[in-house]
């Protein structure tokens, strides 16, 4: 890979494949070698100081049966279930060594999305993440399709468990078919909505999935396949002919056509470089990850290989930078100030307030990977104040030593200067621009805040740390 | 094109506002005619995400095909709310009959664009754009109208939303605010250092990142020099705990406050994709919608003669029911109308019917009534701006005349 191997290239790995740099790492990964650190980020092996962080939270592994029955016995149940997959999700994009698989997670969480306060889905969302999304985020992407398409949280969401064939009785169309998942499954998970599929391939790619639905909402939640409702006409599905006369596998066979079209390697490629690479990616980068995904038949792992390894991806470790996402805000921010969370509730208040609460985008599209979606007035200043908050250890169930930090890194922490350029080295790789270095130098002695908190927070609330 | 010279330019030249329109002057003289008239009007647009069921906002219960088409899920003459013999209101918008009455309401069904698509994603984009088919435009609708509007305050163009809408897309500074009264720095015991050295770093930008942090400081600026903004509703308006309540009620904050607001956007998530059991949907969101429309009036009240209010959704719903007590993605929608200069008390617009044949593909209500037409005679009538070149590549027709 042609890799300019210096701080500003570390920071920009870190930036667009994880959630930023901690104070040490840009050093670190410079002494590993970035190519090397990218093969570690796509192997993703076992990281049992994560594990460890996330021991206490226990209702993380619970299928969805367990929360239904322990929503049965006790309502408030929901509320301690969501609160530890909110922590969890903080904890992981903070503390993670496996970043690039955190933000791949997300990534296609937000591709494949679910609403976690649409009714069951408040039941089966961190099911959904935990086994239709987690263990496909570097595999292949027919894997992830089916296991999204198949899992009860998406068949709520998006209604199709209600789906039926439509049926003539006496002479007139009892209708039964929901085109809900139908629909989105082409325009939003598939080949996109400028593909040039029609209205009757969307009727038909619902009637594909007829009966595929939810046993049971109340007790166990999970996949069955009524045969009776299943819509047994041939279909026709943007260049697939199914004959008369199908089931279960006329769904699967579907899968098969879409996640192998040409159109869904390019929509996908497009979108993957629109998170990583920059808001309107050129058009280069772009067929290259496509063309590595159709070569590999959708193996996730390739495209990103492709990806990083393109000279338009490193290009942009010297350009303006792509905004980032509330999320990836709050993530870095957290990850600059060597901050340790035991508690994400706090945090998740900072997202809804930043317009980007966790797993509770309500449109099936998801949350927009365009930086420049998220930069207004209103987000700014939230942006602002979690800088300040933060570096002032005023996040509830945070903390965050910004003196130590300073210390450990051999600045001088009462020297406004001095923490300045620390952060800019370790952060920023060197890339705090002039006018921001001084501003955050001007910091006066004294005052009940201390020097380095106000640094540090001035620092988070600057325009560079807006960008990655 | 002159709304290019943005306003952008005279907000930084700080007090060159002048000079600036010096540029060009016979446009000036236009705006400045036009900014007489339409004084201090206000547009209000509230858009509900997720594509509103017209059939169930403004009931065609006199369509003899309604009943027979939505089935388990029409709602029953006896339930709603008769308003001309063939259309009334669904049940749970009941309170916003008597601002009907008195002439201050108005309906339009069967509003839209064909080429608007079935996708949440792009009808919206292509709504708030104003420019159906093509995703290339770079600027919204909202800020098109507004950058031609004289004033250089922040304040001039407000959204309530967590994110800036595509209809205010633009160069035009536009206010994003969730919410106004928290709408400060956090630096307990170092706020002012805080500030003047924040605003050093980002007023040392000419970039997208400067100008947000730039438009941040000027919105705080503005809004804590303004105590009245705070002022709670007035004449005993209650508005629900909702989105569409906590953004009419700013609104009509920001209103009554009179900082030159001209367009304030409300933007509403909520169960309006009512692919299943939508009747639940229904009473829940309608609920909602009526009373924050009825407590805005009242919250107005003679300033209401000033505003004028349109509810927008990206599309309307199939004609028929589906198999899940719900409606699929469709075309024409049904926007509700409100405000002291609109033409009340009555249904606007030409009904298309609900026969096989006079559906849209044989399932969608048809739409007779292009959404730019509405959207131009708004900005005409509240902001003084001519419609005729707002949406590129369309001239708008005469209007549906439903604002004075």
């Amino acid at each position: 890979m042609p890799i300019d191997v210096g701080p500003r290239a570390a920071v920009h790995l870190l930036n667009r494949i994880g959630y930023g740099p901690r104070p040490g790492d840009v050093a670190r990964i410079l002494g590993t070698g970035l190519d090397r650190y990218v093969q570690g980020q796509l192997d993703a092996p076992a990281d049992p100081e994560l594990d460890s962080r996330l021991r206490g939270l226990i209702t993380l592994d619970y299928p969805i049966s367990q929360v239904l029955t322990l929503y049965n016995a006790d309502q408030r149940s929901i509320g301690v279930i969501l609160d530890e997959l909110y922590t969890a999700k903080v904890i992981r994009a903070v503390h993670a060594q496996n970043q690039l698989q955190e933000v791949m997670v997300d990534f296609w969480f937000n591709h494949f999305n679910v609403y976690v306060q649409d009714g069951f889905a408040r039941y089966s969302t961190g099911a959904y993440e935990r086994e239709a999304i987690r263990p496909h985020a570097l595999g292949r992407f027919r894997d992830l399709l089916g296991a999204t398409a198949a899992h009860p949280a998406m068949l709520y969401f998006l209604d199709n468990y209600l789906s039926r064939a439509n049926v003539t009785v006496g002479g007139r169309v009892v209708r039964g078919l929901n085109e809900n998942y139908g629909r989105e499954l082409l325009e939003l998970h598939t080949v996109g909505v400028d593909a040039g599929y029609t209205q009757d391939h969307v009727i038909d790619a619902a009637r594909c999935f007829t009966g595929w639905g939810i046993d049971n909402l109340n007790n166990s939640g999970r996949f069955t396949y009524r045969q009776a409702v299943h819509d047994t006409g041939a279909k026709s599905v943007f260049g697939l002919n199914l004959p008369a006369g199908g089931g279960k596998d006329d769904a699967e066979k579907l899968l098969d056509h879409l996640a192998s079209h040409p159109k869904t390697a390019s929509f996908i490629a497009k979108k993957l470089a629109e998170r990583l690479v920059s808001d309107d990616p050129p058009p280069r980068v772009v067929d290259r990850a496509a063309a590595a995904f159709e070569s590999t038949g959708g193996d996730i792992r390739e495209v990103l290989r492709a990806i990083l390894g393109s000279a338009e991806f490193w290009a942009e470790a010297f350009g303006a930078g792509k905004p980032k996402t509330p999320l990836e805000f709050v993530a870095s921010a957290l990850r600059a100030a060597d901050a340790q969370v035991s508690n994400g509730r706090a945090v998740v208040a900072y997202l809804q307030n930043m317009g980007m609460p966790l797993y509770a985008c309500v449109p099936p599209t998801g949350y927009s990977n365009r930086g420049a979606d998220w930069i207004n007035p209103s987000s700014q200043l939230y942006r602002m104040n979690f800088g300040l908050d933060l570096a002032a250890g005023a996040v509830a169930g945070v903390s965050a030593d910004v003196r130590g930090v300073v210390r450990r890194m051999g600045g001088n922490s009462e020297d406004p200067g001095s923490v300045a350029s620390t952060i800019s080295a370790q952060i920023f790789g060197n890339g705090l621009s002039r006018s921001t270095l001084d501003a955050a130098s001007r910091v006066a002695p004294g005052g009940s805040v201390s020097v380095a908190a106000r640094v540090a927070g001035l620092c988070l609330a600057s325009p560079e740390m807006q960008a990655r | 094109m002159a709304w290019d010279i943005s306003r952008r330019m005279f907000l930084r030249g700080a007090g060159l506002a002048a000079v600036g329109v010096g540029f060009h002057p016979s446009s000036l003289l236009v705006r400045a005619a036009q900014a007489a008239e339409a004084g201090s009007r206000v547009l209000v647009q509230v858009f509900l995400r997720g594509g509103c069921d017209g059939l169930s906002v403004c009931v065609p219960f006199g369509d003899s095909e309604y009943y027979d088409l939505r089935g388990g899920i029409a709602i029953g003459r006896g339930e709603l709310v008769n308003l001309d013999g063939h259309f009334g209101l669904h049940p749970a918008l009941a309170p916003l009959k008597a601002l009907y009455d008195d002439g201050r309401l108005a309906l339009l069904p069967a509003v839209g664009n064909y080429a608007l698509s079935r996708s949440h994603f792009d009808a919206q984009d292509f709504m708030e754009s104003g420019t159906p088919g093509d995703k290339s435009t770079g600027t919204g609708w909202l800020e098109r109208s507004i950058a031609k509007v004289p004033g250089d305050a922040v304040t001039e163009a407000v959204a309530f939303s967590a994110q800036l809408p595509r209809s205010f897309l633009g160069p035009e500074p536009v206010l994003v605010a969730q919410a106004l009264s928290s709408f400060d720095l956090r630096a307990r015991n170092w706020r002012a250092e805080a500030e003047t050295l924040l605003r050093a770093m980002y007023d040392a930008r000419d970039d997208a990142l400067g100008h947000v942090g730039q438009e941040t400081f000027a919105a705080m600026n503005v809004l804590l020099r303004t105590p009245a903004i705070m002022a709670p509703p007035a004449g005993g308006a209650v508005y629900p705990n909702a989105a569409i309540g906590t953004g009419l009620r700013q609104a009509a904050q920001i209103i009554k406050a009179g900082i030159g607001t001209r367009a304030i956007f409300v933007n509403v998530p909520g169960a309006f994709d009512t692919h299943a059991n939508q009747l639940t949907a229904h009473t829940l969101e309608f609920t909602r919608i009526a009373d924050a429309l009825v407590a805005f009036a009242r919250d107005l009240g003679a300033l209401m003669d000033d505003v004028a209010l349109m509810v927008t959704t990206e599309f309307g719903r199939v004609a028929f029911v589906n198999g899940s007590a719900g409606t699929d993605h469709g075309s024409a929608h049904c926007m509700i109308l409100m405000g002291g200069r609109v033409r009340g008390g009555r249904v606007h617009g030409s009904w298309p019917g609900l026969a096989r044949s006079q559906l849209y593909q044989e399932r969608d209500v048809a739409v007779t009534t292009d959404f730019r037409d509405v959207f131009a005679e708004m900005a005409r009538a509240q902001l003084g701006v001519d419609g005729s070149s707002l949406f590129p590549g369309y001239t708008p027709g005469p209007g549906p005349g439903i604002v004075a």
